[in-house]
């Protein structure tokens, strides 16, 4: 039933036209929009920000940008690049702005790891190794030590879930840059995680 | 370049199925023969794997999501309509804005008090469209002046970037304030979206973009850069011709 500004939406409408909605007043479509991409742009914050409290401001600061700048969306292009653009710059600013020491370091995270590996030894295997939370967290750090261009490619592949062809369109860059960037990023997430593996004894 | 070394070029790509047939035939055939690139690949896969694990950068504490869109939703609406705060303009901005709209409030009055008053009953109508040229017009003389206040900006960033000195330790590159410059000029441009689908600034967009991203990747730089990172920086502002597309946009902007 529509009231005031709000009206039913149904849970198959497209992203798109659910913004559309959104430019008119329509909060029942915005709500949906929050909810669909609430945890991807959370997770690609989170490629740019450690810090949980301050990942959740800048994932409400991304949304209420979402809606006050609603009318500068243009309909032609993907509502799913211009929310994470946002939501990366919006990280960045945080992040220069933040004290960087509260930023803990891979080697933090290494020395921790390593501490405890003395105690426990993992069995055989290399990168198969490192389980569960250990391994996100030396995976998290990693993805946040990757050079800029890298980054922004992994984060709007693996966690935006974007096609390469829609991420070039984004980036405005050809999409052998774009492919050329994925595989440094996996290339040196890989070394990174093997170098973690042997500083923490894995075989 | 040996085979092997041609096929780990392509295992990422691999993974992604982003290779056309041929290629993966390629990659298929010599995975199937070779153990070491064998190992490779299955490496990029389990890291890909990690990569899409769901858990990846979840909150430890159960963040309230279900809450989330009814929050935001609520705060949304109690946010005030104005679209830009005049009060965080410098002086300098006032200024050109000022001078900008001069020439049209002018004009306004020109009209206003010297124009032959319209036949009654086609009033309506021009008072309408004049109205509406009227705020087309400001607007896009703020736009105009919007968009030249951020390539000047860019353009002193840029400048001052070539010029900076080695005064961190180690050899290193001072930019500490190019860096904190580029970060308030990407709050610049964020504004600056609207204005740049205005028809007399539109071509600048595509240099607008391309020094936005130059500005992120600076922005994401350390205080004290190596010398490299800095050559590497100035060799980017070269081979763009930043500046000099930048000086030959703004005549075109600001007139």
């Amino acid at each position: 039933m529509a009231q005031q500004g709000i009206s039913d939406e149904p849970a198959s409408s497209t992203t798109e036209d659910l913004m559309k909605q959104v430019q008119q007043g329509d909060m029942y479509a915005y709500q949906e929009l929050v909810r669909r991409f609430q945890k991807k742009a959370y997770r690609v914050i989170c490629s740019y920000i450690h810090n949980t409290e301050d990942a959740m401001e800048v994932l409400q600061d991304t949304f209420l940008k979402v809606y006050t700048a609603r009318h500068t969306w243009d309909h032609r292009l993907s509502f799913a690049g211009w929310l994470y653009r946002i939501a990366i710059n919006a990280s960045i600013d945080r992040y220069r702005r933040s004290d960087r020491g509260r930023t803990s370091s891979l080697e933090d995270v290494m020395e921790t790891q390593v501490h405890q590996s003395m105690t426990t030894r993992p069995a055989d295997d290399p990168l198969g190794q490192m389980h569960g939370r250990e391994r996100r967290r030396l995976l998290e750090e990693a993805v946040r030590r990757l050079p800029p261009r890298q980054r922004v490619v992994v984060s709007l592949r693996f966690f935006g879930d974007m096609r390469l062809e829609e991420i070039a369109s984004e980036l405005e860059c050809p999409l052998g840059t774009v492919k050329s960037n994925l595989h440094k990023a996996i290339m040196g997430l890989k070394g990174m995680l093997l170098e973690r593996k042997e500083a923490l004894n894995y075989e | 370049m040996s085979k092997c070394e041609t096929i780990r070029e392509m295992l990422v790509l691999h993974a992604e199925e982003a290779l056309g047939p041929d290629q993966r035939q390629l990659v298929e055939e010599h995975l199937a023969g070779c153990a070491a690139c064998s190992r490779e690949a299955a490496q990029i896969g389990t890291v890909r794997s990690w990569l899409t694990d769901p858990e990846l950068f979840e909150p430890e504490q159960n963040l309230a999501w279900q809450c989330l869109p009814e929050k935001l939703a609520a705060r949304a609406q109690s946010l005030p309509k104005t679209r830009r705060s005049w009060a965080g303009l410098s002086l300098p901005q006032w200024a050109y804005v000022t001078l900008a709209f001069l020439p049209i409030v002018v004009g306004l009055i020109w009209t206003l008090r010297f124009q032959t008053p319209a036949p009654p009953a086609a009033a309506p109508a021009l008072v309408a469209t004049g109205n509406e040229a009227f705020l087309n017009r400001m607007h896009t003389a703020y736009a105009r002046g919007a968009t030249a206040q951020y390539l000047s900006g860019c353009h002193d960033l840029l400048l001052n970037l070539i010029s900076a000195e080695k005064t961190c330790t180690n050899d290193r590159y001072d930019v500490s304030l190019e860096v904190t410059r580029a970060r308030q000029l990407l709050q610049e441009k964020r504004m600056l979206e609207a204005d740049l689908r205005v028809p007399d600034v539109a071509r600048a967009k595509s240099l607008c973009d391309e020094l936005e991203t130059f500005l992120v990747n600076l922005s994401m730089s350390q205080e004290c850069e190596t010398g490299d990172a800095v050559r590497g920086m100035e060799r980017f502002i070269e081979s763009k011709q930043l500046l000099l597309r930048i000086d030959l946009m703004q005549p075109g902007i600001v007139d």
